[in-house]
């Protein structure tokens, strides 16, 4: 019974790469030339220093399993062209290498002669394992609990509540104007914001941050007290189904509290998974605009709504790009454009921007308790690049990578501060009192 | 799974150093892994709110929000992440004997 059900998976997996229409993974399955120039590119081979974790080579894995089931010269002479079984031993190799040895960080495609999708060919090998059960356990639990509550940390709908008037609380003490407001379910509103669980359940300085911001502005906004997740890990575990599910309570809620744009909250793969990926999950289009909370502050920036005094964060500080907003997001430029407004003392790491290394947690890593020690180790590039830098602030608008740092700085002793953006801009934020009449 | 060993005790942990079985436990367990994770010496402060982590996870199998550490020890947010660098969950949760918080922690 067990076999059957084991031979069953692996024909819905090896379909999936039955797809002689779909001309992109065609052409990333068979267009590496082995150069090798992409193996410098990737932390894990530079960190650990075995052939195995080359990007070519996890490549190799999926493109190897296509040639054995769907190339003539393949499915005749196996070893002669590299075609391999999709077998226990094969399945193994995948889970350790597609899941525990690449971030989805697409440093490599940028170094890649030719630009094969290395990080596209790794979700397609996970989409195989997801089929065939094979997620690492506390991946999916994480997945799991997002799809069974709403959100991936399991919080209760009434300790987000009370949460959330908690920091209101503050808010009206801080800002000295009772009317101060972090507004729920409201609807109407010109804003949808949303945020990382870690947030409310751990790490509330960024909501208050953020929602000095929009006292500052004057904006019109709400978050949701029940789907307010802005992840979706669902784009990691490789579950298309789960994905689906996941990107579907935002995109319900925002239509039920008649919300006009959504803002992505400091998350960088929630963004992507949202705001490109989104619509092919839902097999439809956004009737609502949809940005990031890195180009909102920036538009905020531009038009005056808030203003801003640097000289408020004068120490050294320097910016992790995360992978999912910079290098494949395209945000470089916005976001040492409102840092450059918010402090006064900035230093690049080596390299920067689109060439920035991954802080080592991406790709859904940092919920795999499974590769922990790998990910440390592979972490301490990203330590070296931020020692260099003589930094006692490091910045950067994704909570998971904020979280990675903690755990670097912790484990490298870095002695810095880790910040989003929405905690610099409000340190910086100049905020007229309001007195009412 | 893993072992982690300190000071000649070991113990059983998942890949992040949490707790396999919460149930071992106890205020000398917590006082080991603080220590691994360099916090020597707990101080009143650090064992409030771990007392607070643990009754939360006795009743009701999770950690608490933040807000509940907060309000029940009188603690400020900055101290509690000063208390401990590693943060609420993988610092002082982790102390506590939990399991790991699913999700970006
Ligand atoms: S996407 Fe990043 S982690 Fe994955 S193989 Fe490429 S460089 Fe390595
Ligand atoms: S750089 Fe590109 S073509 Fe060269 S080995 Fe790596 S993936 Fe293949």
């Amino acid at each position: 019974m067990k076999s059957a059900d084991n031979k069953k998976r692996r024909e819905e997996a090896l379909e999936l790469l039955n797809q002689a229409e779909n001309s992109k993974l065609l052409t990333n399955l068979n267009a590496c030339v082995r150069c090798g120039l992409c193996a410098q590119s990737c932390m894990y081979y530079k960190a650990l220093n075995e052939p195995r974790f080359i990007p070519s080579a996890k490549v190799d894995l999926v493109s190897s399993i296509y040639r054995r089931y769907y190339t003539v010269t393949g499915k005749v002479a196996p070893a002669l062209f590299g075609a391999k079984s999709l077998d226990q031993d094969m399945e193994e190799r995948m889970v350790d290498l597609l899941f525990g040895a690449c971030t989805m960080c697409g440093r490599c495609v940028k170094h890649c002669s030719i630009g094969v999708d290395i990080p596209f060919v790794v979700r397609k090998g996970r989409e195989m394992l997801a089929v065939m059960d094979m997620v690492p356990k506390s991946l999916q639990s994480t997945v799991d609990a997002a799809l069974n509550t709403g959100n991936n940390m399991a919080i209760p709908q009434e300790e987000f509540v009370d949460t959330i008037k908690w920091m209101e609380e503050e808010l009206v003490d801080e800002m000295g104007d009772p009317e101060a407001r972090i507004p729920l379910d409201e609807t109407d509103k010109e804003l949808f914001y949303t945020l990382n669980p870690r947030e409310p359940k751990f790490f509330p300085l960024s909501i208050s941050a953020m929602a000095k911001i929009f006292y500052a502005a004057g904006e019109s906004w709400t978050l949701s007290s029940k789907f307010y997740d802005v992840t979706n890990y669902g784009f990691f575990n490789a579950n298309n189904g789960e994905a689906a599910q996941i990107a579907g309570y935002l995109y319900d809620e925002i239509h039920k509290l008649r919300g006009k744009r959504l803002i992505l909250g400091e998350c960088g793969h929630g963004s992507r998974a949202h705001k490109w990926e989104g619509p092919n999950y839902l097999k439809k289009g956004y009737d609502f605009d949809i940005i990031t909370v890195v180009e909102l502050i920036g538009e905020y920036i531009r038009t005056g709504k808030i203003v801003l005094d640097k000289t408020l964060n004068s120490v050294k500080h320097t910016i992790h790009d995360p992978c999912n907003l910079v290098r494949n997001g395209g945000l470089v430029n916005e976001i040492r454009f409102i840092v450059n407004r918010s402090v006064s003392d900035l230093i690049e790491m080596s390299p920067y921007g689109d060439d920035n290394f991954c802080c080592g947690g991406g790709g859904g890593s940092l919920a795999m308790s499974e590769y922990n020690d790998r990910r440390l180790k592979i972490g301490k590039i990203k330590a070296d690049q931020i020692a260099a830098t003589g930094a006692k602030v490091v910045i950067t608008p994704c909570h998971n990578c904020v979280d990675q740092l903690l755990q670097i700085n912790h484990t490298y002793k870095l002695g810095v501060t880790i910040k989003t953006i929405a905690e610099v801009v409000a340190d910086a934020l100049v905020i007229e009192k309001r007195i009412k009449d | 799974m893993a072992l982690l060993e300190i000071d000649g005790r070991v113990f059983d942990v998942d890949g992040d150093g949490f707790l396999t079985d919460p149930q071992i436990w106890n205020n000398e367990v917590a006082e080991l892994i603080a220590k691994a994770d360099g916090i020597e010496g707990m101080n009143d402060k650090h064992w409030s709110v771990i007392k607070i982590i643990r009754d939360n996870f006795e009743q009701h199998g999770n950690a608490p929000m933040i807000r509940k550490i907060c309000q029940e020890t009188g603690l400020k947010l900055r101290e509690i992440y000063e208390l401990f660098p590693l943060g609420p969950a993988r610092g002082a949760c982790k102390i506590a004997g939990l399991p790991k918080p699913d999700g970006c922690v």
